[in-house]
């Protein structure tokens, strides 16, 4: 029974840190019709920055804000120089549809080797500013532990604050109105270039934020957070890519999945699972599981 | 008329085979070790050309494909003692099979979906392997090509063995290759790729088409694969990662994945690029840091220089100006 609560309680939290990438694929495919390989790169980059600040300041909150602001910086900016220019460059052909892919991980591999150069390879060691030792139920010492709850807490202020900036505020109202339809919303007077860099700027926040609360748990070093991009993007594809509340459910069945999977079967069939999930989703509900449509995603 | 054109290309293969047979005599050991890393990169960028220059598919798992053909070669030798040649053809078969069984599932996917699902596979088909006994773990599987033949003497060394397996491998896939994409499945592989509901109008049937393609690619993957069990003389989970991929992808990408012209240049860009990299970091006076972050610094800048600036392959960048006068004189007539 402390077993299976423990695993309930680890999954949230796995999922909850899935759900920030899940988020930020999302906001960039919704915003570009990109999928933005690259993402976890930009990641893994500001929690580099909110390391330096950490150390530097012995301040977490100090550097999980620096961070993010950086994380939005370097968002906004590879959309401004680097994706735009590309698409100017690039209008007819075939290679129309696998460029942004081959160039977001062009950059992916661009921003790890600066990295590595910047910081080094070896491991950083990175203290959570909570105890990371997991809470005690009567004798036991259960593996969620107050970082995990902290986790929770973050990933849950985050949430609330998308769903006020995207249903509540008028550049929420661009954003969404951007994503649906780019003509209309520019003939209606919407600068939808600009809004497009807000989309990767906001991404670029989330991911921040996933790395700086992934990273205490894990380790600090250039690929870290590569194997959060699988999960991110099968957690985003779950929930058919096109809405958020999608990316954040997606993200959570696939913490439970994997969780669930560990813990009662084997560890190592963490991976395979996640590739036998995506392979189920895109055959039979290759809009999300949420969709309601029956038609396949083949633009 | 055709008849000329396809055995004077006949005649062309045969000619190159020689003049590197030869030139493995002039050059030195290492040179003739690294020319079969670019002969074995060169048919695996060939399998990234076919699939995505012509039939429009991203794959980021050929890193899994070739797996799959090193494997399936390791298996073969170790558990059921088949000559080493077989074994590269048991490594072909496997792969096509793997492919063709790939391809049902996910052909229908297109664009970043196929790119998400086949990076999602090259991350997790390596960890199976540690699942299975007979695939050996964590350590892998050895795999031993055996000594060259005696008959072509004593100074024959084992890398120049290797380089002559691998040049004859190399050039048989590739005339195998470039006869297939010059034959009405190569047209019929670029008008799929141009503009599926054409095709489709045409009466080409799209989804066995893809299928098609993913088998071939992945036929010629798991010949790299085989190649590359014998340059390393083992197989394990961590010999065929994600970066591999990348690489194979950066390669195609570099030298045009829109024709099959380039891909033993690719092959030469992957292995010099390394090279390259030393040399500049040694001339700096650079760090460590500085040399191992350089090569990865040097292949990932290419690909972004080569997506921005010559997205259809160098040849682009040649005749850009005529490219442009086409351009304009296309819009102008649409006016």
């Amino acid at each position: 029974m402390l077993k299976f609560l423990t695993t309930l309680l680890i999954s949230l939290s796995t999922g909850a840190i899935y759900s920030l990438i899940s988020i930020a694929i999302v906001l960039v495919w919704r915003s570009t019709r990109v999928i933005n390989f690259a993402q976890v790169g930009q990641a893994t980059a500001s929690t580099y920055i909110g390391f330096e600040i950490t150390t530097r300041t012995d301040n977490f909150w100090l550097g999980l804000l620096g961070a993010i602001f950086f994380g939005a910086a370097l968002g906004a900016a590879i959309d401004r120089y680097f994706m735009r220019p590309l698409f100017k460059n690039i209008k007819t052909g075939p290679i129309l549809m696998i460029a942004p892919v081959v160039a977001t991980l062009g950059l992916l591999g661009l921003i790890e080797s600066i990295i590595g150069f910047i910081w080094g390879l070896e491991n950083k060691i990175f203290d959570a500013p909570v105890s990371t030792v997991g809470f005690t139920i009567g004798d036991t010492v259960i593996a969620f532990s107050p970082f995990n709850l902290l986790i929770l807490i973050s990933v849950a202020i985050m949430m609330i604050f998308f769903a006020i900036l995207f249903q509540k505020t008028n550049v929420g109202l661009a954003l969404r109105a951007s994503a649906y339809s780019p003509e209309i919303a520019s003939l209606s007077g919407i600068r939808v270039n600009s809004i497009r860099t807000l989309g990767w700027a906001l991404a670029g926040g989330a991911g921040a934020l996933a790395g700086m609360l992934f990273v205490p748990s894990a380790s600090l070093y250039p690929t870290s957070m590569s194997v959060l991009l699988v999960f991110g993007f099968v957690s985003a594809v779950i929930g058919g890519l096109d809405s958020l509340f999608g990316a954040v459910a997606g993200a959570m069945i696939l913490g439970f999945a994997i969780n669930f999977a560990a813990t009662y079967i084997s560890s190592s069939l963490v991976f395979p699972m996640t590739f036998v999930m995506l392979i189920l989703v895109l055959l039979f509900r290759p809009n999300g599981v949420f969709s309601i449509r029956k038609n396949r995603v083949d633009k | 008329m055709k008849t000329i054109k396809s055995s004077v290309k006949f005649f062309i293969f045969i000619l190159t085979g020689l003049i590197l047979l030869i030139t493995s005599n002039i050059v030195g050991e290492l040179q003739v070790y690294q020319g079969s890393y670019v002969l074995t990169y060169g048919v695996a960028i060939a399998s990234i050309v076919l699939l995505t220059g012509y039939s429009g598919q991203l794959s980021l798992g050929h890193s899994a494909l070739m797996a799959v053909g090193a494997y399936a070669a390791a298996i073969a030798t170790n558990t059921y003692g088949v000559t080493p040649g077989l074994a590269i053809v048991i490594a072909v078969l496997a792969s096509i099979i793997f492919g063709y069984l790939l391809g049902s599932v996910v052909a229908r996917l297109s664009g970043p979906y196929l790119a998400g699902t086949t990076l999602a596979l090259a991350v997790s088909l390596p960890t199976l392997a540690n699942q299975f006994s007979f695939m050996g773990g964590e350590q892998g599987l050895m795999f031993d090509v055996g000594t060259p033949p005696s008959r072509f003497g004593e100074s024959f060394s084992l890398y120049k063995w290797f380089f002559w397996i691998c040049a004859v491998a190399a050039l048989v896939t590739l005339y195998f290759i470039s006869n297939i994409l010059s034959s009405r499945y190569g047209r019929m592989f670029k008008a799929m790729r141009d503009n599926q509901l054409a095709a489709q109008l045409a009466g080409i049937n799209t989804s066995q088409l893809k299928i098609m393609a993913f088998s071939i690619s992945s036929g010629m993957a798991g010949m790299a694969g085989g190649l590359m069990v014998m340059l390393i003389s083992g197989v394990s989970p961590s010999a065929f990662p994600l970066s591999l991929s990348f690489l194979l992808l950066t390669g195609a990408v570099v030298t045009g994945v829109y024709s099959l012209k380039g891909v033993m240049l690719g092959g030469l860009v992957l292995v010099a690029m390394p090279e390259i990299a030393d040399i500049i970091a040694l001339n700096v006076g650079g760090s460590d840091r500085l040399t191992a972050t350089l090569p990865g610094f040097l292949v990932s800048a290419l690909l972004n220089l080569a997506v921005m600036f010559a997205p259809n392959g160098p040849g682009q960048l040649l005749n850009r100006s005529h490219l442009k006068k086409k351009l304009g004189k296309e819009i102008n007539d649409q006016k």
